[in-house]
């Protein structure tokens, strides 16, 4: 149960660093945003694991397989490319079509690691996308009602 | 066009958040960020240089608008807990659920600066659609 909370504070604190880093990104500029949103999170991440006493030693990053490392490049990336991608369709789209390229990647990777395909997840992330369909029309019919 | 680029970048979250994920089973949770982020500011470093931008600092600029590293790092460590646990389609689909549950909040009062949209009642129905199908993930 606290991990399927902490999953859903994980989105919550997804919109909240878009809104925080779309507003940085208007007023000093797409990369500058980004750069200030590195800077800031290691300022924290070092106070943290300094407070922890948690040190990165040499040894312990040999045996890491390199592709782990890509994740922190990728997340550059993707900050970048949302910055000039969601301004241009509406959100009511770059929610739901984000989230279908998310969803069945994530059935591809669970079936790469754990090597077996989930029905019962293609099944749900169909409903889902079902779900952020209808909520969609009913922003749409909303929005052409009010003009 | 800029549709397949948002299924793009729907694809590119979860290779991150996997890789992220499987550096967190090697370092826990707190060096795997700190690594995630020395890699990130190395990346956007790299950029500014090549494309010969220089890093602003702007004292007029709101200081809450600076807490978006902070923010990453607190969401970072949410994913990469719940992902070694849940699995990662399990982790996307109950994110987005909490993303549309914030935005409906942020749009109904305007929170944030941002346009009021009021909360159509209709749309409590989209909510039990998705959570029929995040029940149905989880179960299965």
């Amino acid at each position: 149960m606290i991990y399927i909370i902490l999953a859903i504070a994980g989105g919550f604190l997804t919109i909240l660093s878009m809104v925080v880093n779309a507003s940085l990104a208007k007023r000093i500029g797409v990369f500058q945003g980004a750069f200030i949103n590195y800077i800031g999170g290691l300022i924290i991440i070092l106070l943290i694991t300094m407070g922890l006493r948690e040190y990165l030693h040499m040894e312990a990053l040999v045996n890491i397989p390199f592709y782990a490392f890509l994740g922190g490049a990728l997340g550059v990336v993707i900050v970048a490319s949302s910055n000039v991608i969601i301004p241009k369709i509406p959100t009511i789209y770059s929610t739901l079509l984000i989230f279908i390229g998310q969803i069945f990647t994530g059935v591809i990777i669970d079936y790469l690691r754990l090597s077996h395909v989930s029905k019962g997840k293609i099944i749900g992330g169909l409903i889902v996308v079902l779900g952020i369909l209808y909520n969609s029309n009913v922003d749409k019919k909303q929005l052409v009602d009010e003009n | 066009m800029y549709r397949i680029y948002a299924i793009f970048i729907g694809i590119l979250i979860t290779i991150m958040v996997t890789f992220n994920g499987t550096l967190d089973g090697y370092l826990g949770n707190y060096l795997s960020i700190l690594v995630i982020h020395l890699v990130g500011l190395t990346a956007i470093a790299g950029i500014l240089i090549f494309k010969k931008i220089k890093p602003v600092f702007k004292k007029d600029v709101p200081l809450y608008l600076y807490s978006g590293g902070a923010i990453g790092v607190l969401l970072v460590l949410a994913n990469n807990i719940s992902f070694s646990t849940l699995g990662a389609s399990l982790t996307l689909a109950l994110g987005v659920f909490g993303q549309l549950i914030l935005s409906s909040a942020i749009d109904h009062y305007g929170l944030m600066g941002m346009d009021t949209y009021k909360f159509h009642k209709k749309k409590i129905i989209g909510f039990g659609i998705i959570l029929v199908g995040i029940i149905i993930m989880t179960i299965y």
